[in-house]
């Protein structure tokens, strides 16, 4: 056992920093770093400059175009563009979808559809949820119905975040009524800009519209557009969610949000607020705990000697700490989170804030998190997936 | 040794609720926000049920009535969502006014019963955090009255108010807790401006500042911080009595969507880690009401108990509000972090309260102070 990182992952890593200190745009950093708002072309222009250096699919193989990098190297990348200030890559495309098609996809589908992925220029979405199937994601009522060449698609979807900017959606559609639930759902690509595709925007408690109704009326897709074979859509499903999983953890960024946390008290002048301190500090020892935590899936991802048992507890312990980060740093400035500034969280903004500008997005980023425990499987889903490897039944 | 209401109380129990659920519909209730926070219509409605005149003296044109009354007025308002600010403005400015000078008191407190006068506490200052005796703002005297120069933050309804009460520092350092006076200030007065905003709850609430504004004295420097003591208690008292209005709704919704929301063919109120949740909850809020009575019976007291049980009740609070708001949202899945739900403004409006009137942490501190007065151990 070491926990030191090996001198090649060392040197990886400060590779890493050297070009992210050189591509990095600062004011992209600054927005981040100060959790204002980030805009459709700051992600965009982002996942260009990582495309240009062949790491936008970061997780991908050689053989895809990917840099090949394994789970370590891979958590390093993650960790130097958290803690440089990076928006998150736009996950939908290059970490869901993408590694789905690689895995399922024909080779024409392949090639029709990663070279969009990987340059950035096509933004995907996520058509999972519908209005009465959320933790029982099987349930799924959309229905595709073969039409000779294509499928006529009827439903609705939901929850599908920023699709007020999507391109395509990949989507599970009901293709079999008369089976089992999970047997009769398949994986289908979409063009939104196809006819009978309507995005209405769903605000959330922040006052941001960041989720949106899909709705699918009549809309036809060329059979070509299905992943591997109809009616096995469940199964692809769940290799995505898997991968979902380990990224919604997001340690790194708790990393930064820490530091993000200490300079706001800091500045609020809790440095002599023992009782803060000391909520700061159990926040502190929670994150290290879920990055050694991290650091022994890596470790055992990488060796394949034996997978752990703890990959589901990422996301319940990632997402709590997400929420507890926010929930600090908002107790942090006290009643100076209460006003509602909403124009106050985009950079540049000339009006008066209440208080310092670090005060305006931070009631809205708590209130935003709440999320963190609902999507990508509920914890409370999370934990009966635990306690079905643990128990046995 | 009684928990039990009059009958008198229940009748205006009863008056409050026909008020809330008829008039201030959660749709009437979303035009307020997008109105600014504040409508003077409900207002006047307040006014005609004899709301904004409860705790003052009949001699005054008010009803006489206690801190029991203002406390299940609040637990309706709770309920209700009610976003005018009853407890500053007929809870808070009546209490300190009744320590003014006869003639301040003839000119304010009918107005402030009969609805034609806003009065409102002004204290928060950007550095105070939650220690009321963080006072910058200065009085001096001159020709035989007081001009005040300073600014205070987050004062409830502070562009529409008549009149501010004010702390502000007649002699000592910044953060001494004798040298404060409490002043009467006119919003119309030369030198007081105001810049209004919305609160996360949809309130409003303004940064009024003060330049050489002509002020009247409530309370001299002997007694003010103990009197700005007593406003933030009688704040308290009412924020506790409002939370449990607040979490005893949201609950009540939330057990409607676990009985009626289904996945995998039953209600998800049929599976155990929720039903204990929702228990958890329950115990919550009734902790909490138990120590919202506790608060307002305690209101009376002298100074001493009085600060040590308030704050104890503010940290129950806390807890229940943090506990009750987060979960019921959680429960909910997506559909409880949406706007268009009533439920996410529950739990926006539980969030905002632990802001206000100091948070947990800082009234656990509190309590940590006065722990010695119980057992001398800590002493």
């Amino acid at each position: 056992m070491d926990l030191n990182f090996t001198p090649d992952e060392q040197a990886f890593r400060l590779e890493i920093r050297q070009w992210l200190k050189e591509n990095l745009p600062a004011n992209t950093a600054h927005k981040v770093h100060s959790g204002l708002h980030l805009s459709r072309d700051d992600m965009q222009g982002w996942a260009r400059i990582l495309c240009a250096k062949g790491w936008l699919g970061f997780g991908w193989p050689s053989e895809f175009g990917g840099p090949g990098w394994n789970a370590v190297q891979r958590h390093l990348f993650e960790e130097e563009c958290a803690m440089a200030g990076t928006p998150r890559i736009v996950p939908f495309g290059p970490v869901m979808v993408a590694p789905v098609i690689m895995a399922f996809g024909t080779p024409a589908q392949q090639q029709r559809f990663l070279p969009g992925i990987m340059s950035g220029d096509v933004w995907w979405s996520q058509g999972y949820s519908e209005p009465g199937s959320g933790s029982d994601l099987a349930s799924v009522k959309t229905r595709a119905e073969r039409r000779g060449d294509y499928y006529i698609v009827n439903g609705q979807k939901t929850w599908t975040t920023l699709a007020q900017y999507g391109d395509w959606i990949f989507c599970l559609v009901r293709t079999d009524a008369s089976v089992k639930a999970q047997a009769g759902i398949s994986f289908l690509l979409m063009d939104m800009k196809s006819p009978g595709v309507s995005v209405r925007p769903i605000v959330l408690l922040d006052g941001e519209p960041e989720v949106n109704e899909v709705f699918f009326d009549n809309v036809e897709v060329p059979v070509d557009n299905l992943i591997g074979e109809e009616n096995k859509g469940w199964t692809y499903a769940k290799y995505l969610l898997a991968h979902e999983r380990t990224n919604i953890a997001d340690v790194n960024r708790a990393k930064r949000e820490l530091e993000r946390l200490k300079r706001i008290a800091k500045a609020e002048g809790l440095d002599s607020d023992v009782r803060f301190q000391d909520q700061i500090a159990l926040l502190e020892v929670d994150i290290v705990a879920l990055e050694m935590m991290v650091l022994r899936v890596l470790s055992a991802e990488r060796s394949g000697k034996k997978s752990l048992d703890i990959a589901g507890l990422l996301k319940i312990r990632g997402s709590e700490i997400q929420q507890r980060y926010s929930e600090l740093m908002m107790l942090a400035v006290g009643p100076y989170s209460l006003p509602h500034l909403p124009d106050a969280a985009q950079a540049g903004w000339q009006g008066d804030f209440v208080g310092a500008a670090h005060c305006a997005p931070l009631a809205g980023s708590y209130f935003n998190l709440r999320k963190t425990t609902i999507y990508g499987g509920s914890n409370e889903v999370q934990r009966n997936i635990v306690s079905q490897v643990l128990l046995g039944s | 040794m009684d928990f039990d209401f009059s009958d008198d109380q229940l009748a205006l129990r009863e008056a409050v609720q026909r008020w809330v659920y008829g008039a201030y519909s959660f749709e009437t209730r979303r035009q307020v926000v997008q109105g600014g926070g504040f409508s003077h219509s409900q207002w006047r409605a307040l006014t005609e049920l004899g709301l904004t005149g409860l705790v003052i003296d009949e001699a005054h044109g008010g009803m006489s009535m206690g801190a029991v009354e203002a406390m299940i007025v609040m637990e309706e308002f709770g309920r209700g969502l009610v976003l005018e600010t009853y407890a500053q403005a007929a809870l808070i400015a009546p209490a300190m006014l009744r320590l003014a000078p006869t003639a301040i008191q003839q000119q304010w407190l009918a107005p402030i019963a009969s609805g034609s006068a806003i009065v409102v506490l002004a204290h928060q200052e950007r550095a105070a955090r939650y220690r009321s005796e963080h006072v910058e703002t200065t009085a001096q005297a001159h020709l035989g009255t007081f001009m005040i120069n300073g600014m205070k933050s987050l004062v409830p309804a502070g562009d529409m108010a008549d009149a501010y009460i004010v702390p502000a520092r007649m002699s000592g350092s910044v953060t001494d807790p004798s040298g404060i006076g409490l002043f009467l200030i006119e919003r119309k007065s030369a030198g007081v401006s105001s810049r209004a905003y919305a609160l996360q709850d949809g309130s409003r609430a303004a940064e009024v500042s003060f330049v050489n504004a002509e002020a009247q004295l409530i309370v001299g420097q002997e007694q003010g911080h103990a009197a700005l003591e007593l406003a933030l208690d009688i704040g308290i008292a009412a924020l506790a009595a409002e939370a449990v209005g607040v979490m005893e709704k949201l609950l009540e919704l939330t057990v409607e969507y676990l009985n009626t929301r289904k996945q995998f063919g039953v209600p998800i109120g049929s599976f155990q880690a929720l039903r204990h949740r929702a228990a958890d909850c329950k115990m919550q809020l009734e902790l909490a009401r138990s120590m919202s009575y506790y608060a307002t019976l305690k209101l009376g007291e002298p100074a001493q108990q009085r600060r040590r049980s308030l704050s104890q009740a503010k940290v129950q609070l806390g807890q229940s509000a943090r506990f009750v708001g987060q979960q019921c949202t959680q429960m909910h899945g997506g559909i409880g972090v949406t706007d268009e739900y009533m439920g996410s403004h529950y739990f926006k409006r539980l969030t905002c309260m632990e802001m206000q009137f100091g948070d947990t942490l800082h009234h656990l501190g509190e309590v940590t102070m006065r722990m010695q007065a119980s057992a001398g151990v800590f002493a």
